[in-house]
């Protein structure tokens, strides 16, 4: 079509900012606000281990304004998923702050008043929480998130390694983390007959749908979710979790609107979290630099209800070339709530490790750690042995260095000094899977009006609102004006979830494949009475075909104060290779807030177990720290020109993930490049400096 | 008394029958005003961030953020309070939104309400004038301290830089600019059953005095995160911040005398430079959100070990007026803490006022270790006076926070430093490297806690600031 380039590509503003700096967009929390609701509060569990002996819930009940407590004891029960998700069907206690029972109540200040005088007795057994490589009932999992394999072998890499002239043997660790969007968990639950009306804060209605329904035994016609803006989520509101299925059994027993939200402090144990990894990395190679053999060995946790394996290592399969390679998973299961996906699960961690070994390599040849990527860049994908469909990282990486001033670096750690300050400066590389997810869209055209294009997708602040508008104007040949846009709906046409980096080249391709049906079948002409199509996308015959995935390359100056430890990032730079760019604004916002995940990844986020009873100590965000606005100094992004067309229509690859891959990492090698000091384990805190 | 009302985007609302524990934030949510949202309940995201008309320094009223979440609603009784919603309108943006939309300052939005709030009150300072730009400052003269108590996931914060950074003047007919003109919303008296906001100090007294489990109320910052997270239900709130007899700064040659109830932020502002100590203080004082409402009463009333404000007193050898029913005492500060949490202060007694001897030492430093450089509370805090006669210290005084049970006096290295040559301090930091009895916990080690003693001497020798 030929007006393709309008809209797409250009700097359009988010059509939801004017609403959003309002105060005027509707989260979940916010819906049914003239309903007479009701609120729960839950009862967690302080036992990490054991169950429930008694409950005593009189005093509870008796409180003017309780509409009901439920417990494992009478709660209604529910399909199969309650295996998965601990929600009241028995009295088994697997995790600390495990819902043991719930408040229903007119106001929720009755609620939290009556969870107070709960009284339940446990039987407890010392918990068991702490990672370690000397367990030794670590076990590898059947496969890993997103179907990954859970080990890759490739050559003799033990041999590779003894052979090697130069080698590196690092362990690397990164801790417990949570996602923590600044929008809590929260859900509005009220039957309406025999259908389950939900408003709720996810990354896509179409997700809850089947863990719902099976809990609920209804059908998907009996479930309707609404979820058209979200405070955030980074992975944490991807899936179901405990609090919507409370929600559903609150609203069930009351017959009435039920309004749950989580507090800050709850959604430490109840929405899950990044597993804790270690990591030991085996890197060996010629004097030359050419990698001769890559070994990866993860070690992570996962709970005791539902096994989650974080497919940490897998990004080393591609990154560079080496004829040995392999990389393994193995997992710990401990009485620790469910983890979950957050932000590039899998790459963060994982690419943390490998680049940071990949510094230390560089160190060891006495080599340009930018010198040591570009000589090991594989020309084919090397261990699928498939074509890249795009490889820009030596783009990202010779534009990077270009613009950060990389030329002349003293290669040298610990010996730059401004006052008290050590300085340094460090990369890393970064990359992402691009992938598509099955998705279908819905146009419906009425001659003279807008079109009301409808798909099930999501924006949890990606952009998806406005770049989706873009695409649905250019494929329809009108000005974005003219287009209406319909998601975060479970009844609009099923979509995949905002995750994994896919929404883009996912939903971007149903919406075009409905408006080239409107095209051949109505030349544009929209008839008289107007019509409905729908297209679908999905992934084709390139996913086995070729290797997608974003690349990118992070710089980044550290400062270190000599006397206090502190961490200072004064600037980083950022330069992706992320095919097609559909919105300059909101593509520039995805990198920036990632790189400054990354930022925080690597100087703050640390969420403490405590060992011997089995709870995150720092739960909340007094104490869980997250990046602000004065640790972020100046912040450099750019892309290389890149259209993977052998991928998807759009030529896009995903964006929302790759800015924190690999940041950490730079920050990391700036932090041995200023100081002379390898700091192996996450968060690089100041006492770290005095050890 | 009439019964008590609020004022929220020009539209006054009664707020009768709310109990004394409802917070600004949940009444506002509650009244379908959800603009301000909750992201935290502690103080810490500010995405609660509303704006109140407060008596300015240098105008009649001040716009100024507060978190929502912390303030009890009915503390606001008679006032003036302003929230996103209120700002601008569907077609014509406030100018704060504006830059906000257009540079992409909101991505998920949900923080984005409270950053509004934040930045439209230092659009409004009234001495906000362009100027060089620097790190932490636009060219527009706009303070980046402004936003430090809001905190975003989505954007890396440097498009809400842009934007603030793009801000003109308020236009001349701007009907926010011109309320703080006018004066503020005088403090209107409260007596509803279970939240009292007496009109002076006899009569605050007097209720205190009949209500001995009363729980008094100043900036609410800490009290706020004991309703929102502890489950505090007083029986009895008895409100001072407004209170006139705790809110007179005076310098004389004398004393300097700092009300108990002005708050942090108008304390910078009335000092004036006057006690160069507490100015490198404050800016290290949580976030401009928390100092807009926190006190020095409010610091020294918790007993807290890691309160701020008691090592920077100490070193100041200051003292408290405490007053009751019974009268007035004076007693020191370094003879005010008596255990965790623990003081001499009885119930019914109020902490009045602070006074800092004159002179002040000539020699000042304060070092606050936290794991975060703004918006966290301190793992070590060490404030340092001393005067240095011929190259020598005639005089130490050193307040430590964050070692011990509680805030102490660092004695074995004031005793070291005396007859010491200055900046030649490294057998004193040796000394002060021992006091206390730091802890281990997930903020610090014990031993960084040590080694931060150690190096804060030396840092402050090497950066004194002549007072
Ligand atoms: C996000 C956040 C960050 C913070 N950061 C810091 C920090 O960096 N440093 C720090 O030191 N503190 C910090 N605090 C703690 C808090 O802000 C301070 O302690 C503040 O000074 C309390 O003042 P207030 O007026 O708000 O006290 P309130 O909450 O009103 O009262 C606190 C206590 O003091 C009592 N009280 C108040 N006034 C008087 C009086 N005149 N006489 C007797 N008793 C009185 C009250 O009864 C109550 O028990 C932080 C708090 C939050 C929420
Ligand atoms: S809700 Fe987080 S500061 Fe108020
Ligand atoms: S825009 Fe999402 S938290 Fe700031």
């Amino acid at each position: 079509m030929t007006t393709t380039e309008r809209a797409v590509g250009s700097d359009v503003r988010r059509i939801d900012g004017p609403d959003k700096v309002r105060g005027r967009v509707p989260y979940a929390y916010e819906h049914e606000l003239g309903a007479q609701s009701v609120f729960v509060a839950i009862v967690q569990s302080p036992v990490a281990r054991g169950r429930v002996t008694s409950i005593d819930a009189s005093a509870a009940e008796a409180v003017p304004g309780v509409l009901a407590v439920l417990t494992h004891e009478n709660a209604p029960r529910l399909g199969d998923v309650a295996e998965e998700i601990l929600v009241l069907q028995s009295p088994v206690v697997q995790y600390a702050g495990e819902p043991v029972a719930v408040v229903v109540a007119e106001t929720s200040e009755v609620a939290r008043d009556a969870v107070g005088r709960v009284r339940v007795d446990y039987e407890s057994a010392d918990p068991d929480v702490v990672l370690s490589v000397d367990r030794d009932d670590l076990y590898p999992p059947e496969q890993l998130m997103a179907g990954f394999e859970t080990d890759s072998v490739i050559g003799d890499v033990d041999a590779a390694l003894a052979e090697a002239p130069v080698t590196v043997d690092v362990v690397y660790e990164t801790p417990n983390q949570h996602n923590n969007p600044i929008e809590m968990h929260a859900t509005v639950a009220r039957w309406d007959g025999d259908v389950l009306r939900m408003w709720d804060a996810n990354q896509g209605p179409h997700n809850l749908v089947p863990v719902i329904t099976e809990a609920f035994g209804i059908t998907e016609d009996q479930l309707h979710i609404t979820s058209p803006y979200v405070g955030g989520a980074f992975g944490s509101k991807a899936y179901t979790h405990v609090h919507q299925l409370l929600a559903g059994m609150a609203a069930k027993v009351t017959g009435r609107t039920v309004k749950l939200e989580l507090t800050r402090q709850q959604m430490f144990s109840l929405v899950g979290h990044r597993t804790p990894t270690i990591q030991r990395l085996r890197l060996g190679a010629r004097p030359d630099g050419t990698l001769t053999a890559i070994s990866h060995e993860v070690v992570e946790h996962t709970s005791q209800n539902a096994e989650f394996a974080e497919q940490t290592a897998t990004a080393t399969r591609l990154m560079y070339s080496a004829p040995a390679r392999r990389t393994t998973h193995r997992l710990a299961k401990l009485d620790v709530p469910a983890p979950t996906i957050m932000r590039a699960p899998g790459e963060a961690p994982g690419m943390y490790a490998l680049e940071s070994a990949m510094d230390e390599l560089a160190a060891e040849l006495g080599m340009d750690p930018v010198e040591l990527r570009l000589r090991n860049e594989p020309d084919r994908d090397p261990e699928r042995d498939v074509p890249w469909s795009t490889r820009n990282l030596v783009a990202c990486l010779t534009q990077g260095a270009e613009r950060f001033g990389w030329a002349g670096r003293d290669h040298r750690p610990g010996v730059r000094e401004d006052g008290r300050w050590l300085v340094g400066t460090g990369v890393a590389a970064a990359t992402y899977p691009t992938r598509r997810r099955p998705s279908q869209a819905r146009i419906e055209a009425v001659a003279g009006k807008p079109y009301v294009v409808s798909i099930d997708a999501s924006d949890i602040g990606t952009g998806a609102w406005t770049t989706l508008t873009q695409i649905a104007a250019d494929a329809l040949g009108v000005p974005m004006d003219q287009v209406r846009l319909r998601i975060g709906d479970s009844r609009l046409p099923q979509a995949s979830g905002a995750g994994g980096s896919t929404g883009i080249t996912s939903w971007g391709p149903a919406i075009m494949a409905a408006a080239q049906e409107l095209h051949d079948r109505f030349g544009g002409q929209v008839p008289a009475d107007g019509v409905t199509v729908t297209g679908s996308s999905g992934p084709g015959d390139e996913a086995e075909q070729l290797s997608s995935h974003a690349f990118g390359a992070h710089f980044a100056e550290v400062r270190v104060d000599r006397d206090t430890g502190e961490v200072r990032v004064p600037r980083m730079t950022g330069v992706f290779a992320v095919g097609r760019v559909i919105n300059t604004v909101t593509a520039r916002s995805q990198l920036l807030g990632g790189m400054t995940m990354g930022l925080s990844m690597a100087l703050h986020e640390e969420s403490v177990l405590d060992e011997r009873r089995g709870h995150y100590a720092n739960h909340d965000l007094a104490e869980y720290h997250i990046a602000a606005n004065a640790d972020v100094g100046e912040v450099d992004i750019a892309w290389v020109d890149e259209v993977d067309d052998a991928h998807n229509p759009l030529g896009a690859k995903g964006i929302g993930e790759i800015g924190i891959v690999g940041s950490a990492a730079a920050i990391g090698n700036a932090y041995w490049h200023a100081t002379g000091r390898r700091v192996r384990d996450l968060p690089i805190t100041p006492d770290k400096w005095f050890r | 008394m009439p019964s008590p009302s609020l004022t929220v985007n020009g539209r006054t609302v009664p707020l009768d029958g709310v109990p004394a524990h409802t917070t600004a934030l949940d009444w506002l949510r509650e009244s379908g005003l959800v603009g301000a949202k909750e992201g935290c309940a502690e103080g810490e995201c500010g995405a609660c961030s509303v704006l109140v008309a407060r008596p300015g320094t240098t105008t009649p009223t001040r716009w100024t953020a507060l978190n929502a979440c912390l303030v009890p609603v009915l503390a606001l009784d008679g006032q003036e309070v302003v929230t996103a919603e209120g700002l601008g309108t569907p077609d014509d943006l406030h100018p704060v939104q504006h830059e906000m939309a257009v540079r992409g300052g909101s991505q998920c939005g949900y923080c984005t309400p409270g950053f509004v709030c934040s930045m439209a009150a230092e659009f409004y300072r009234p001495d906000r004038a362009p100027g060089e730009p620097t790190p932490e400052h636009g060219a527009n003269g706009f303070d980046l301290h402004a936003l430090s108590g809001n905190l975003c996931r989505c954007t890396g914060y440097r498009p809400i830089r842009d934007a603030a950074y793009a801000l003109a003047a308020p236009d001349a007919d701007d009907a926010l600019a011109g309320r703080q003109t006018r004066p503020a919303p005088a403090a209107t008296p409260t007596d509803v059953p279970g939240f009292a906001r007496p009109a002076d100090l006899p009569a605050a007294l007097a209720l205190l005095a009949e209500h001995p489990d009363a729980v008094v109320v100043a900036g609410s910052t800490d009290h706020g995160v004991e309703v929102n997270l502890r489950g505090l239900r007083a029986r009895q709130v008895v409100a001072i911040d407004r209170l006139p007899e705790l809110h007179g700064v005076s310098v004389t040659d004398e004393v300097v005398e700092i009300g108990a109830a002005v708050t942090l932020s108008e304390v910078a502002a009335r000092l004036d430079g006057a006690v160069p100590l507490l100015d490198l203080l404050l800016p290290q004082f949580a976030s401009v959100l928390i100092r807009n409402g926190a006190t020095l009463g409010g610091n020294l009333g918790t007993g807290s070990p890691i309160g701020d404000a008691a090592p920077v007193l100490l070193a100041l050898d200051a003292s408290l007026v405490l007053v009751s029913a019974a009268g007035e005492r004076e007693v020191a500060l370094a003879d005010y803490f008596t255990g965790y949490r623990r003081s001499v202060r009885t119930a019914g007694e109020l902490i009045r006022a602070v006074r800092i001897p004159q002179p002040q030492p000539g020699l000042v430093g304060f070092t606050k270790i936290a794991k975060r450089r703004f918006d966290d509370i301190s793992s070590v805090a060490v404030a340092v006076g001393v005067d240095v006669v011929d190259g020598e210290v005639t005089r130490a005084t050193i307040g430590l926070g964050g070692v011990a049970a509680t805030p102490i006096r660092a004695r074995a290295t004031e005793e070291a430093l005396v007859g010491a040559r200055w900046p030649d301090v490294a057998a004193a930091a040796d000394v002060l490297a021992g006091e206390g009895t730091p802890l281990d916990d997930h903020r610090a080690s014990a031993a960084y806690r040590r080694a931060m003693l150690r190096q804060s001497l030396l840092k402050i020798a090497a950066a004194e600031v002549p007072a």
